[in-house]
């Protein structure tokens, strides 16, 4: 089955099986590795994308369902080499360890930030709920995403700070 | 012990320095996510004085690094660091004379003063940050080699059953198909595509033996055999016997285990998420009957598995599915795959008794640890103690004490997990402690300190005592509970703030750790590694159990085998690096993991009077 997937801005075509999943052909036909393989259930976040600026798992979603929109993958978080908020404040508190959830939480980040600009701690718990972190990193990405949030409101306060530290 | 012994080391195994001033660093140590890649290259930076920008370190590619026994435990940094550092200082001596960077390390090389040093100990975001965050990271499921085919393997339904009958008429004309695989027991499909190949997986027919029963071996352990034991508990003014239960549980990686190789007629290259490279060599050249020299292990990022990578499983299938493909293969295992049939950590029964004396002191100690074995190699009675056994003899002044280990098969295949036995025994430890602590109806940190020999284990004890605010209310159903061990060397004192809901729902509010580690390389480092542990160990006491019958389990996924969420995450763990300079580096990957579960058990004590023996830590246990 041909069709075309809108990536990161670029339109794609692919050649694949009918009900392909989008995770699959962001893997192995595209070469788009940032969208990892967790579990194939919707049942750990590893595999998140942005589809039309909403999370949600690609695990699941057939490629016949996900052509014609806007599909964003951690490869398209950054601008011009320039991190994005949300990137950077991971890299500063050094929210990860193993790496292979990060993906999934900035997908999820993102999406809340751009829902919620300012959310409590509570709402991120809540829209983070889904990604799943085995190493542990919860409470320092808890952290990195106030960051993130703090620096787009304040931008320039914050980079002073930085520049500090 | 002979594990980390080494023939003298030669320079130029450790340092090359290209043409372009570019320091290469070759360790057979894996990163994993404790950020071993960050803290060796700050040291060869420091030691040769050059930007660490400077500085590629190669890790585990068995082409090129020293021969290394694996990365066990939290000792990789420990043990590694000094050597790399005196490769570092030999190579900048030899620069300095305008010499190649070749010969054996002199014993008394120079290093730096510490005070010189630009990188070691100060806080920097871990190399691979920037990589992880835009995606351009590669863990071992994302190695895409020309010419690769995907594939599935057959499951039996348990493990080791022989192959008898194979039908795969239906499978061989599926689309896709590139081989059907049958070499011992194991049956796979190699396919152009991953869903074809797990199609074809489906169709194919085996009729399986029966298996041969397990290993029924059983080994009794002494680890501290004190005379009079028993007659001391009867005699004793006061006495308390307790115990504790704790059920196999998965170390569950996020991306369950996976591998690609690449077997051609003269050779093989397998990028693998490993702990053991070299380990894995000798036994991937052994099943396809190479001379070990032609197989490259290429360590990959991989997802942290805690110690389950010790066990070479995936690359292994992926090496066999490959030598009969003729192609490269990807083998990437299900969700359903890494529970089902995965190894785990064994279920352990720990009985202790004690006596205290006519001053609240414990006057005699006798501990039973019922558990099978602890490391994936199976039990070898030279490390059994060491292993299996771990942190089962406490940290404290104990007059006379019996300690002893009984190995006793599960009929569940054990893998290496995060602390061994450490973290069971120091939960039945230091929740039997805070029972004595209360039976001699003393404050459990003045009960603890009150049996604490060791300067530092009194360091951290006192210091993150201070820091929760030990000894104040915390509100209602709340309560802190405190616990504290050597793990390693390292030294580490854990409270826990718990609140308990009507329900007898726990939950982990916040936690204050004290870490001495020796020499602190880099402190946030430590810090991250240290909540992670704690983080992933609530986790395990909280939520998490395999259940099994007949030697298969019964988990299949996260809703059958829940773990904590960010809705669980505490509000805060504040973690205090606090390293005694003057002594050796230790490992932190660990340490933070083997102490929460009894400051949580604790904890749940102080806010409601029930003793939780018994983990997870369910509502129906915690209501008593
Ligand atoms: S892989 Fe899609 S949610 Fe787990
Ligand atoms: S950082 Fe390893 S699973 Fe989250």
């Amino acid at each position: 089955m041909r069709t075309t997937l809108r990536v990161n801005g670029v339109d794609r075509e692919i050649d694949v099986p009918r009900r392909t999943t989008l995770l699959t052909a962001l893997r192995d036909d595209l070469g788009l590795t940032a969208t990892r393989y967790g579990c194939g259930a919707a049942q750990c976040g590893a595999c998140y994308v942005l589809v039309n600026g909403r999370a949600v798992a690609s695990c699941l979603l057939p490629v016949e369902q996900a052509s014609g929109v806007e599909i964003t993958t951690v490869e398209g978080l950054a601008r011009d080499g320039d991190l994005s908020p949300l990137q950077q404040a991971f890299v500063e508190e050094d929210a990860m360890q193993c790496g292979y959830c990060t993906s999934g939480m900035l997908i999820s980040a993102t999406a809340l930030l751009h829902a919620d600009p300012r959310p409590t701690d509570a709402a991120i718990r809540d829209a983070l709920a889904p990604n799943l972190c085995r190493c542990g990193v919860y409470t320092r990405a808890i952290r990195a995403i106030k960051r993130a949030a703090e620096a787009e409101a304040g931008g320039s306060v914050q980079a002073t700070e930085r520049s500090r530290t | 012990m002979t594990w980390g012994e080494r023939e003298p080391e030669r320079v130029e195994e450790r340092i090359r320095i290209e043409p372009d001033g570019t320091v290469v660093a070759l360790s057979g140590k894996i990163e994993f996510g404790q950020g071993i890649r960050t803290a060796f290259a700050q040291l060869v930076a420091d030691e040769l004085d050059v930007p660490i920008e400077k500085v590629r370190v190669v890790l585990g590619d068995t082409d090129h690094v020293p021969h290394d026994m694996g990365t066990f435990g939290s000792r990789s940094v420990a043990q590694e660091a000094p050597l790399l550092r005196r490769a570092a200082a030999y190579a900048r001596e030899l620069r300095a004379r305008g010499k190649p960077i070749e010969g054996a390390i002199p014993t008394d090389v120079r290093l730096r003063p510490d005070a010189e040093r630009r990188y070691v100990g100060k806080p920097m975001p871990r190399l691979e940050a920037r990589d992880i965050v835009t995606g351009k990271a590669r863990f071992v499921a994302d190695v895409r080699v020309p010419g690769m085919a995907y594939g599935a393997i057959v499951r039996s339904p348990v493990r080791n059953a022989p192959v008898r009958r194979v039908d795969d008429t239906t499978a061989r004309a599926m689309p896709g198909v590139v081989a059907i695989v049958r070499e011992g027991g194991l049956v796979g499909v190699v396919a152009e595509r991953e869903d074809q190949a797990r199609a074809a997986a489906d169709a194919v027919e085996v009729e399986w033996g029966e298996a041969p029963p397990p290993n029924e071996q059983r080994w009794d352990v002494p680890i501290r055999d004190d005379k009079g034991v028993d007659e001391a508990i009867t005699a004793a003014p006061t006495r308390l016997e307790a115990e504790y239960i704790l059920p196999p549980i998965s170390n569950a990686p996020i991306g369950p285990s996976a591998a690609v190789a690449d077997v051609r007629a003269d050779g093989a290259m397998i990028y693998a998420g490993t702990q053991r490279p070299f380990g894995l060599r000798e036994a991937i050249a052994e099943a396809l009957g190479f001379d070990e020299e032609r197989v490259r292990i290429l360590p990959q990022m991989p997802s942290g598995t805690y110690g389950r990578n010790s066990s070479g499983d995936a690359p292994y299938e992926a090496a066999i599915l490959s030598k009969h493909a003729r192609r490269p293969v990807l083998l990437q295992w299900t969700r359903v795959e890494e529970f089902a049939f995965a190894p785990t950590r064994p279920a352990a029964y720990l009985k202790v008794a004690a006596g205290l004396d006519a001053n609240g002191r414990i006057s005699a100690w006798r501990y039973d640890e019922h558990t099978n074995v602890h490391t994936g190699g199976g039990f070898d009675p030279r490390w059994g103690a060491e292993a299996s056994g771990r942190n089962a003899e406490p940290h404290y002044r104990l007059p006379k004490a019996r300690v002893t280990l009984h190995v006793e098969p599960t009929p569940l295949r054990t893998a290496s997990f995060r602390s061994l036995a450490a973290a069971e025994n120091v939960f039945a430890i230091e929740s039997f402690i805070d029972e004595l602590a209360h039976a001699a109806r003393q404050d459990p940190l003045a009960f603890r300190l009150a049996h604490v020999e060791d300067p530092r284990l009194r360091r951290v004890t006192e210091h993150v005592a201070k820091s929760a605010g030990w000894g104040r209310a915390p509100g209602e159903r709340r309560g802190l509970g405190i616990a504290a061990t050597i793990y390693h060397g390292t030294y580490i004192a854990e409270v826990a703030e718990m609140h308990v809901a009507q329900n007898g729902r726990a939950r982990l509010v916040k936690v204050w750790a004290a870490v001495d580690p020796g020499a602190t390389l880099n402190p946030d480092g430590v810090r991250n590694q240290t909540e992670g542990g704690i983080q992933q160990s609530a986790s395990w006491t909280l939520f998490e159990e395999i259940h099994h019958r007949d030697g298969r389990i019964a988990n299949s996924g996260w809703d059958t085998y829940p773990i904590a969420t960010f809705r669980d995450a505490p509000e805060s763990i504040e973690v205090d690096v606090i390293g005694d300079p003057t002594k050796p580096s230790t490992g932190v990957g660990e340490p933070g993991a083997v102490c929460i579960s009894a400051a949580m058990g604790n904890g749940i004590f102080a806010a409601t009077g029930v003793r939780v023996r018994q983990l997870p830590m369910t509502p129906e246990r915690v209501r008593g």
